[in-house]
Parts: C-alpha cells; sequence; structure tokens
C-alpha cells in the first residue's frame, strides 16, 4: 500500500472511515465490561452478581452496583454463569447484559422522536408534521441496540450451543443491526498489540491458557483451569478457618461501628441486628468484598526461585516482615507467612490448603502446567514465537510478585528458548485487556467486513456464527 | 475564534428539584442567580409545557377587571378571554400538576427538559453568540450527552457548547486534583472518585436511589405520619434549622438527661414562640423561656384536637372555614390578653432565662414555622374573590409578621422566611400562610433508616474500586460531601463519622514498634520537637511539620547529636514506598473548602458544582480559548454531529 497522503482523504473502509458507534461487550464472572469501540476504558463495568428478590408475586431482579448491597432479608445474590465457565442462565444473563448496556451507555430506551423535543420546529407550525411519523417510529423504537452493532467476547471454550444463544439475543432480543464474536484470547493478544502469544487470563473463577497464530486461536490448545481468583479466595477462608484460633470473617454490613483493639485479640465492635438475617448468597457476596481487599493488600506470591515449599523458602518467607490487615469488626492480625500460602495453590497443587470439602486441586491445573499443555498441542517450530509473547492478563494476575513468579516458572520449563512475559503495567489494560482488544478491533474500518449483519442473520440463521467466527 | 467574554457565557445546572443558572461570570463568583424549581405544567396543548401553573376560573370576568391590577393575587397576570368567559391565571406558588423532568437525577421526560431549559434559557434573556456550559450529571449516559448536544446546538444556536460532570465540578471548586465527590442530591446520592482531575468511571456510583435529601423527609414522614403530619410539613421541617442529624453515637435529647429538663422542656414551654424576635431565621436560637402566666392557652396546636388543627386544609375544603376562623380569633384574643397580662412577666422571665438556652440538638422539642401551600391552593380553588382570599390569608396566618406589625407586614421579610421559593413570590403581597408546628425528638431521626450506612458503603466501594490503590489513601483524605440534600444541619458531620466508625484502620499494634510502619502516624524522635501528629498534610506524604529531606539530612550529618531512633527512618517515606500495597483508609478526612470565594462562603458550598463550572468556564471559555478542548464550537458540530462531544467534554 502506498503511504499517507496527508492532503488525500482516508478511503472509505480504513481507519474508522466511517463512524459506526460500535458497542463491546466483555461479559466476565466478576463483571461485565462494556463500552463503545475506540474508546480506551469501557465506560460501563457492572457486576455479574444479581440480586433476586422471591416472593409470592414472582421474582424480582436487581442489577447493578447500587441494588446489591443493601442488606435485606430475602435477598439472594446470584451469579448467570455456570461452574464450568459457560453462560448457565440466559435469560438472566441476557438482562444484566442489557442493564450494563442500557445503565451507563445508551440510557433508557430512545423515546419517539416525534415527542422527544429535538424536533420541535420553531415555535409555532412544529406540529403538523410529527404526529405521521409517530406511528411508523413506536414498533422500531422498542430495541435496545437498534443503532449500535454489537462485538461481543467469549471464552476460549464456548460451545456452539452458546454462540448461536449469543446471537440470538443480540438480534432478537435487542435488535442489533450487526453482530461479531470473538474470543476472549485473541482480544487480550490485540490489546498488547500482538497477533500470535500465549495468552494466560487468571479471572475469577477460570484461569485460562490460550495459544493464538496469527489472530485465531489454536483450540485445541486452549486449557482452562478452575484455579483462579475465587480459588484463591476460598484459600484465604481455609486459612482463616483452620488457623488458631479461627480467625473471624465479619463482612462490612454486620458492623455498625468499631472500636480499636489490640492485635489478636477478639474485636469489640457494635454490631448491627436484624429481624431476619439476609440470605447466606448475600453474605457469602460481601465477605468477598472484604477478601478482595485482603488479596489487594495482603496477599503475596513466592516469587521464586522455587516453591514455596522447596528448601529454605519457607524460612526466608517467614522472616520477611509480615503485613497487618483489620476486619471490619476491628479485628486485626500481622499476616507472616501465611500470606504466601494463600495463592501458593496455583502455582503448587500440593501446598494448596485443603479440607475434606476442598479436596487437592489437580496437579495439570496449576498455571506452569497449563501453560506446558497448550505450548505442547503447537506445533515445535511455533513455539519459540509463541513464548516470546506471553500476554498476562485477567483481574487476578495483579496478586503481588504473580508475575515474578510466572517468569520463573516458565524459564524453569523451557530454558532453551527466549521467553518473554508481557504484563502491561496500568491496572486498567490488566483487568479490561479483551474489551480494549475489542474496542480495538470493532473500530477498525477493516473490521467491517466481518460483521454479521442482521439480513445475513435473517438469511441463515442463528448457525451463521460458526461459519463465521472463528 | 475570537475569545469569549466573561459576561456572556451561560452556566446551567440541573437538578432533580431546582435547576440553576447564571448569565455572565463576575468578577468575584457569586452562587447562581437564577433559581427555579425543576418542574413545568403540562399545557393546554399536549407536548407544550408552561413554566408556571395556570389555573382556569369561569367566574364572572368582572371581579379580576374591577380590582386594581397591584392587588391581585401573586401578582398574576391575568387576561380575560374574550369568547368564553374564562380567566387564565398564573400561580406562581402552586405546585399542583407539576411534572417534574429530572428524577433521581435521570432525565426520565425529555421533552419537559427541554421546555424547562428553554424556560432557564429565555429566563436568562441572553444576547447572541453565548456559550454554554452544562454541568451535567453522573448517571447521565454518552447517547443522551449527544441528545443534548444536539438540543443546545440547534434549538439556541450557541457557538459554543461545553458539558462538565458534575463531581468533576465540585473538585473544581475545591481546587483539588484528587477527591472524592459524595454529591447528595434529592433522590440520589453520587460518589465519585476522581484521581488527577480525571473522573474514575468504572467504579463511580451514579444514582444510588433512596439516599438523598427526599429520603430524610420520608424518614421523618414515617415518624410523623402517626401524629397526622403530611409529608410537605416533613419537608420544610427537614430545611428549618431545628431538623438536626445527630453523629454517631450522640444521645438523643430526653433520653439520658431528660429528667432535669423536664422542667424546662415541657410541650407548653415549648410552644411558646410567640415571643418578639422569634422566627424562623431565629428558631435555632429559641430558647425554652416558660411564659408563665400564658403558656397554657397558646398550646392549641399539639393538644386534643391535633388531627384536626394540623390538616386546616381540608377543614377548608369541608366548608368548616367560618367554625375554624372563630375558634382562632378566640384563641388569639386569649393569646393577647395573656400577653398583656404577662407581658412584663415574660420579659423578666425571658431575661432571666437567658443563660440556660440550650443548643438545638440538646432540646427535646422545638417549633418552626409551616407554609402552607396546600391550604393556600385549596383557598384559590374555592374561587374566592381576591379580596377575601387576601383576607383568609391574613386571618390563617401565623407567622411572625402578624404579632409584629399586623396584616400588612413587610413583603420583604416574608419573602426571606420563604427562600425556597420563586423569585417571583419576592413581589407577591402575601406569602403563603404560615403556621406553626413543634416536634420532638423525631426531628433527630431523618437519617433513622439507615441512609448515612449506605452512602458510606457506597463511599467505600466506590474507593475500593479504584484501580491505583495507592490513590486510595489520598480519596480517603479528601472527601467532598456536597449538594443540596447534605444541606440538613449536621449532615456533613454525621456522614463522616459514620465512615470513620465504620470503615478507619486503625494502626495495628502488632507494627507498632517494628520498622514496618503501616499506620501513618509520624514516630516521635525523642526531641520533643514531634508530637505524634495522627494526620497528615494534603498530599497524605510526610508529616506536615518537618520536611522529611531536610530532616534526613540534618539526621544523617548530626547524627551524635540526636538520640538513635532505629524506628525514625522518614517514616512519610516508608508510607509511600508501602500504600501501593496497604489497606486503606488510615485516615479520613473532608477537604477544607476554599477560602478565597467570599460570596460562596456565605451561603455554604452545598452548590460547590456551580462554584466549579465557573471556575472552569473561565478557563475554558475566556483563559485558554479552546486550547484544552473543553468545549465545543459551532463549527466542530457542523463537522463531526452530536457525538463529537465526547472528545469535547470536560
Amino acid at each position: 500500500m502506498n503511504t499517507l497522503n496527508s492532503s488525500s482523504a482516508p478511503a472509505a473502509g480504513e481507519y474508522a472511515g466511517d463512524e459506526v458507534a460500535a458497542i463491546v461487550l466483555d461479559p466476565g464472572y466478576s463483571t461485565i465490561r462494556a463500552g463503545f469501540a475506540g474508546e480506551d476504558v469501557p465506560k460501563s463495568v457492572c457486576p455479574s452478581f444479581y440480586g433476586q428478590i422471591d416472593s409470592d408475586s414472582g421474582s424480582q431482579y436487581l442489577f447493578g452496583e447500587n441494588a446489591i448491597h443493601t442488606p435485606s432479608s430475602n435477598l439472594q445474590i446470584k451469579n448467570y454463569w455456570g461452574s464450568d465457565g459457560i453462560v448457565e442462565d440466559w435469560d438472566t444473563a441476557a438482562k444484566v447484559w442489557e442493564y450494563a448496556i442500557t445503565s451507563r451507555l445508551t440510557g433508557a430506551r430512545a423515546g419517539d422522536p416525534a415527542k422527544n423535543g429535538l424536533n420541535d420546529g420553531p415555535k409555532e407550525n412544529g406540529n403538523g408534521d410529527a404526529m405521521e411519523v409517530e406511528m411508523e417510529t413506536i414498533e422500531n423504537q422498542e430495541k435496545p441496540l437498534e443503532e449500535s452493532p454489537l462485538l461481543m467476547t467469549e471464552p476460549g471454550w464456548n460451545p456452539t450451543k452458546a454462540r448461536e444463544k449469543a446471537i440470538e439475543i443480540a438480534m432478537e432480543e435487542w435488535g442489533t443491526p450487526a453482530f461479531y464474536l470473538q474470543k476472549t484470547g485473541v482480544l487480550a493478544a490485540f490489546a498488547s498489540g500482538k497477533a500470535s502469544g500465549i495468552i494466560i487470563d487468571v479471572g475469577a473463577s477460570h484461569t485460562s491458557v490460550t495459544p493464538v497464530l496469527d489472530g485465531m486461536v489454536l483450540k485445541k490448545g486452549v486449557q482452562k483451569s478452575p484455579l483462579a481468583g475465587n480459588f484463591v479466595s476460598n484459600q484465604i477462608r481455609l486459612g482463616f478457618k483452620q488457623s488458631q484460633p479461627e480467625i473471624p470473617l465479619t463482612p462490612h454490613y454486620l458492623v455498625k461501628s468499631k472500636t480499636p483493639v489490640d492485635a489478636g485479640t477478639p474485636a469489640q465492635a457494635i454490631y448491627k441486628t436484624f429481624n431476619i438475617p439476609p440470605t447466606d448468597s448475600f453474605r457469602h457476596y460481601q465477605e468477598e468484598r472484604v477478601l478482595t481487599e485482603y488479596k489487594e493488600s495482603v496477599v503475596e506470591i513466592w516469587p521464586g526461585p522455587g516453591r514455596l515449599s522447596n528448601g529454605t523458602n519457607d524460612e526466608i518467607a517467614k522472616s520477611m516482615p509480615g503485613r497487618p490487615f483489620e476486619m471490619p469488626d476491628g479485628w486485626n492480625q500481622v499476616f507472616g507467612v501465611d500470606r504466601f500460602r494463600a495463592a501458593e495453590g496455583l502455582f503448587d497443587a500440593s501446598a494448596a490448603i485443603t479440607d475434606d470439602a476442598n479436596p487437592r486441586p489437580k496437579d495439570e491445573h496449576t498455571l506452569p502446567r497449563l501453560v506446558q499443555a497448550a505450548v505442547q498441542q503447537v506445533d515445535a517450530d511455533q513455539r519459540p514465537l509463541l513464548l516470546q509473547n506471553i500476554v498476562v492478563t485477567g483481574g487476578s494476575t495483579l496478586l503481588y510478585k504473580l508475575g515474578d513468579r510466572l517468569n520463573y516458572e516458565i524459564n524453569a520449563l523451557y530454558p532453551s528458548t527466549r521467553n518473554k512475559l508481557i504484563a502491561p503495567g496500568p491496572v486498567v489494560e490488566r483487568k479490561y485487556a479483551a474489551w480494549i482488544g475489542g474496542s480495538i478491533l470493532a473500530s477498525l474500518g477493516s473490521f467491517h467486513q466481518l460483521w454479521i449483519s442482521k439480513k445475513e442473520y435473517e438469511e441463515h440463521g442463528a448457525n451463521i456464527v460458526e461459519k463465521r467466527c472463528r | 475564534m475570537p475569545a469569549f467574554k466573561d459576561e456572556q457565557i451561560i452556566i446551567i445546572a440541573p437538578g432533580s428539584e431546582t435547576t440553576v443558572a447564571q448569565l455572565g461570570l463576575p468578577e468575584s463568583f457569586t452562587p447562581a442567580r437564577l433559581r427555579v424549581r425543576s418542574r413545568m405544567f403540562p399545557a393546554e396543548k399536549p407536548g407544550e409545557w408552561e413554566p408556571y401553573k395556570i389555573r382556569r376560573r369561569n367566574d364572572k370576568p368582572e371581579a379580576p377587571a374591577a380590582e386594581p391590577q397591584d392587588r391581585a393575587p401573586e401578582g398574576a397576570v391575568s387576561k380575560t378571554n374574550g369568547t368564553e368567559d374564562a380567566v387564565y391565571e398564573e400561580d406562581r406558588v402552586s405546585e399542583e400538576g407539576a411534572v417534574w423532568p429530572i428524577q433521581e437525577g435521570k432525565i426520565v421526560d425529555w421533552s419537559c427538559f427541554f421546555a424547562l431549559i428553554t424556560h432557564v434559557y429565555n429566563a436568562l434573556n441572553p444576547p447572541f453568540h453565548t456559550p454554554i456550559l452544562l454541568i451535567a450529571q453522573p448517571v447521565w449516559t454518552p447517547k443522551e450527552h449527544e441528545k443534548l448536544t444536539q438540543f443546545f446546538f440547534e434549538k439556541f444556536k450557541t457557538p459554543a457548547f461545553g458539558l462538565m460532570d458534575a463531581a468533576l465540578a465540585s473538585s473544581w471548586a475545591y481546587g483539588v486534583h484528587t477527591s472524592t465527590v459524595v454529591d447528595v442530591g434529592k433522590d440520589k446520592v453520587d460518589v465519585t472518585a476522581i484521581s488527577e482531575f480525571i473522573p474514575h468511571v468504572q467504579g463511580r456510583t451514579s444514582s444510588l436511589a433512596g439516599c438523598g435529601g427526599e429520603a430524610l423527609t420520608q424518614s421523618l414522614f414515617a415518624k410523623l405520619a402517626p401524629r397526622s403530619w403530611s409529608r410537605e410539613m416533613c419537608e420544610q421541617l427537614k430545611k428549618s434549622p431545628i431538623c438536626e442529624i445527630l453523629p454517631v453515637g450522640t444521645p438523643m435529647p430526653g433520653t439520658k438527661e431528660a429528667g432535669e429538663e423536664e422542667n424546662i422542656t415541657n410541650p407548653a414551654a415549648a410552644a411558646s414562640t410567640g415571643a418578639p424576635g422569634s422566627g424562623p431565621a431565629a428558631a435555632a436560637s429559641i430558647g425554652n423561656i416558660p411564659r408563665g402566666p400564658g403558656a397554657d392557652t397558646e398550646v392549641g396546636d399539639n393538644d386534643a384536637d391535633e388531627e384536626g388543627v394540623l390538616d386546616v386544609a381540608s377543614i377548608v375544603t369541608g366548608g368548616k372555614m367560618e367554625e375554624y376562623l372563630a375558634k382562632k380569633e378566640k384563641e388569639k384574643l386569649e393569646k393577647a390578653n395573656a400577653k398583656k397580662k404577662g407581658g412584663t412577666d415574660a420579659a423578666a422571665a425571658a431575661n432571666a432565662n437567658k443563660p440556660i438556652r440550650l443548643p438545638n440538638s440538646r432540646r427535646e422539642k422545638a417549633t418552626f414555622f409551616y407554609e402552607d401551600h396546600r391550604l393556600l391552593d385549596n383557598l384559590k380553588n374555592m374561587n374566592l374573590g381576591s379580596e377575601r382570599l387576601a383576607e383568609m390569608q391574613v386571618q390563617l396566618d401565623e407567622g411572625p409578621l402578624r404579632h409584629g406589625e399586623g396584616a400588612n407586614g413587610e413583603v420583604t421579610s416574608a419573602a426571606e422566611a420563604n427562600a425556597s421559593v420563586d423569585a417571583g413570590n419576592a413581589n407577591s403581597r402575601s406569602g403563603p400562610i404560615r403556621r406553626e408546628l413543634e416536634v420532638g425528638t423525631e426531628r433527630f431521626m431523618g437519617a433513622s433508616n439507615g441512609v448515612l450506612e449506605r452512602i458510606a458503603d457506597a463511599v467505600h466501594r466506590t474507593i475500593s474500586s479504584v484501580d491505583e490503590v495507592n490513590k486510595r489513601s489520598e480519596l480517603w483524605d479528601s472527601l467532598i460531601i456536597c449538594g443540596n440534600g447534605s444541606k440538613v444541619r449536621g449532615f456533613k458531620e454525621a456522614l463522616l463519622s459514620t465512615i470513620q466508625a465504620k470503615y478507619l484502620i486503625s494502626p495495628s499494634s502488632a507494627t507498632m514498634f517494628t520498622s514496618e510502619i503501616p499506620s501513618n502516624i509520624s514516630t516521635p524522635t525523642g526531641t520533643g520537637a514531634n508530637t505524634p501528629q495522627p494526620q497528615f498534610g494534603p498530599h497524605g506524604g510526610a508529616p506536615s511539620h518537618v520536611n522529611p529531606l531536610l530532616y534526613a539530612a540534618t539526621t544523617a550529618q548530626t547524627q551524635h547529636l540526636m538520640p538513635h531512633n532505629p524506628t525514625s527512618h522518614l517514616p512519610g517515606l516508608s508510607h509511600n514506598a508501602h500504600s501501593s500495597h496497604g489497606q486503606t483508609p488510615t485516615s479520613i478526612k473532608l477537604v477544607k473548602p476554599p477560602e478565597y470565594f467570599p460570596e460562596w462562603k456565605d451561603v455554604g458550598f452545598d452548590e460547590s458544582a456551580f462554584l466549579g463550572a465557573q471556575v472552569a468556564a473561565k478557563v475554558i471559555f475566556v483563559v485558554d480559548q479552546g486550547q484544552s478542548k473543553g468545549y465545543m464550537t459551532r463549527p466542530d458540530y457542523n463537522d463531526q454531529g452530536p457525538t463529537g462531544i465526547h472528545d469535547y467534554a470536560l
């Protein structure tokens, strides 16, 4: 292609030559990211958790951050994701997604243009012709995404059925004019400016390792495991339970006010009383907030060399200064070596804290083994290329020193290649990498030919997604 | 493009309850000149709106015609329709049937909203070529921004238009680059974390419903409804200075020290605000002056016939007006007699009692003046002649004016007492009818329905969602509580104390004496010069009283002179080094309001968003003339259309 000439306009279909205002939707287990293509961060980040209040007159659903943190007697907190990393409850999923899009991006469904005041003519003569338009617009204005093409992300292991369901919702419920489905792995690679690489994505419910070659996912190489953020939370809970004395985990909503106490002594807080205590799921979700804080400020991953259990590493970890943590009820303690143990299970299955209900995780689910398995599936001559581009993404990769450890583990596995970890510094780019990649992709002019248009969908049915989105 | 001039700039800040606007930036920034209730009335044609209630009267047209124009109620513009015998009259006080286009910050009725903006624009009466800066509610979506852009450019033909986030505007007003803005509105609360002048969009809590001023009113209403108070009464109680929100842990008056106060806080005594000099403005300092002989005759409002008296409006419509008035007249006479009788006594008692005047928060009961709009509405709907109406109004009014100088009291003071009503009311001859109400400790229970805790939780959530972990402690240290919902006395202090009681992380005793100092307590060096200061300067870093570098330099060179102290290695720096990995908040503070806006200081900084917008307007329109792309010009709009606004919004 010839060089860009500043005096000639870019050709249509090139460099976002035409404005499309596409929406990018990146649903995850913990949050749903949505925003306009071409922007650098998603404008709307909504929890995937939703509230449900069952009553005799049917269930009431509560969506969004504001609604699900107020304790109420029969409020249950649920998530539409299944335990296998595939959407389970499609009906609610569609509602939550719609909420994520409409609440922060498009606003409530657009009003009738004849009445929204924009088309009022100057003073007197405005009224006459407006009435005729009214009837025909009413039907079209029902759907929320009438004007915006939608790019959605999916996990690498999404089955055909789920993909077809996604396009069905987008086309029929939301009325989007064009749709495309892309795997998170590819998009995360795009966000880092790579077309090929290995994408390590440690999310809330799942960790996945996706080999990507020239923008295409090597499907048989995709690895997933349940050892991710939620697993770490669970490890912390187990650690609290097994410590002597047991460490109480009190969520914020139970506490009215707290008073400072000495480390390790029982809390002296004033607790709130509820006539009917909120449901277990609500408490669990609120406890999770405390655990998130704990993960952010206390948990550290043993950076290597070697595992935490190797040789004298344990001793070294013990001698490192502890970090204090205060619970919402004022109980506080300094955590020493315990803070290294919480996440060690991600790398070393035998180091995971276990009890009867939580058996030892499988060895092949640990991060190094996932990478190994993924690389195994790739042609030997492609491996060095991929190992040069290891993209680290996902909210749980923000665990302190996870990058150092990963670097050590991968170099131990592949000592002869040049391994390079690409872990973007800014937190936003880590958390929202797949969304950012989607935003880049959907704003490219050359991407427009890939959209599945409404017409094509109507002609070929939902199965078109299998043919077009690979 | 030539620069805009200060006097050309329009700033509009729409709100759920009040929309404020101003044309021109004064030399020293003042609170908004134009205040309009954010509501419109449907006109006769659907889809059209009127700024004031239009009453249609079908009585004989000679009644208003016969009256001199200046005697017409509410300064109404009456016009007689020749063909029908209908009289249309603008009623500037009444709010019957009003439509409020903004609810919980969201624009719910666009046509009404646009009509409101047009009304505001026309009321400002701007010359040509006025740039407009609109303060945007956080809950407005990008698509709605586009809609607004289209409206402003195409309706007003404005040469330049800017949108500014309300939270960001508040932080401009306070002049801080990093802050957490808690904007308490009518039905909602917005919590926004702003770092380096950039609002953190992902985690912001926008339009947290049921937490604003309205929730306080509802809470009061729930408490007082059994005493047959109306919502409107509670609303006015909330705005009166006797309503207060007490900080966490403050005992209600009458719970502990009830014993010794019983003698002066009996209801009869508290009701006796007929004393000269009392009024809504002075209500805060109303003493409990026992009026001795006259006291028991003055408590008509709260004894046996309470219901009847409270709901005067229904008495009026029920046709028992004459009876009621007769009764009142009798009471008044008695009162006057009592006053005469006890006049000297009372004066003496008042003097004697002055020293024991209690602050509002310790008194069990207090009174305030209630403006009965519904009663006035009912009177008007009864199709009385204006003469009669005015008479009734005077008879029913219990405000201080009547006690003072009789029926034809000065209008200005009436308007002062009624600051919340339109400016249009100021030149009306007679204000709303005022009645005196008494309330007990319920007035402290405005926030008893957990409003403060929900807001506190939202603040915690918002700050916890900020990705830059090391920014969080600074965000906690710079809270801004603004919005008219936070105007209730004591609200800010109570909210701050709620947040502190729940979320403040105290220094762990286990790390107190190690070299890891997670707390922000600066360690005493043993020189005696440093007293432990649990608070840091504005940037949360080094202790404010010692420059850490200076300290390091001096201690390094004069090691032998200073007592050796292993824990004193630059506490500020060690704090910073670990702040990216430490729990927050270790301190929670409000930002001090700016000192250099004298006009704003008087009224308070509740509408700081407007002040911030003034500062921003000055900067983007005048000072840097579009360099910072703070606004969209008309050529830009013609090129890019409404979607272009996203490149310009501040």
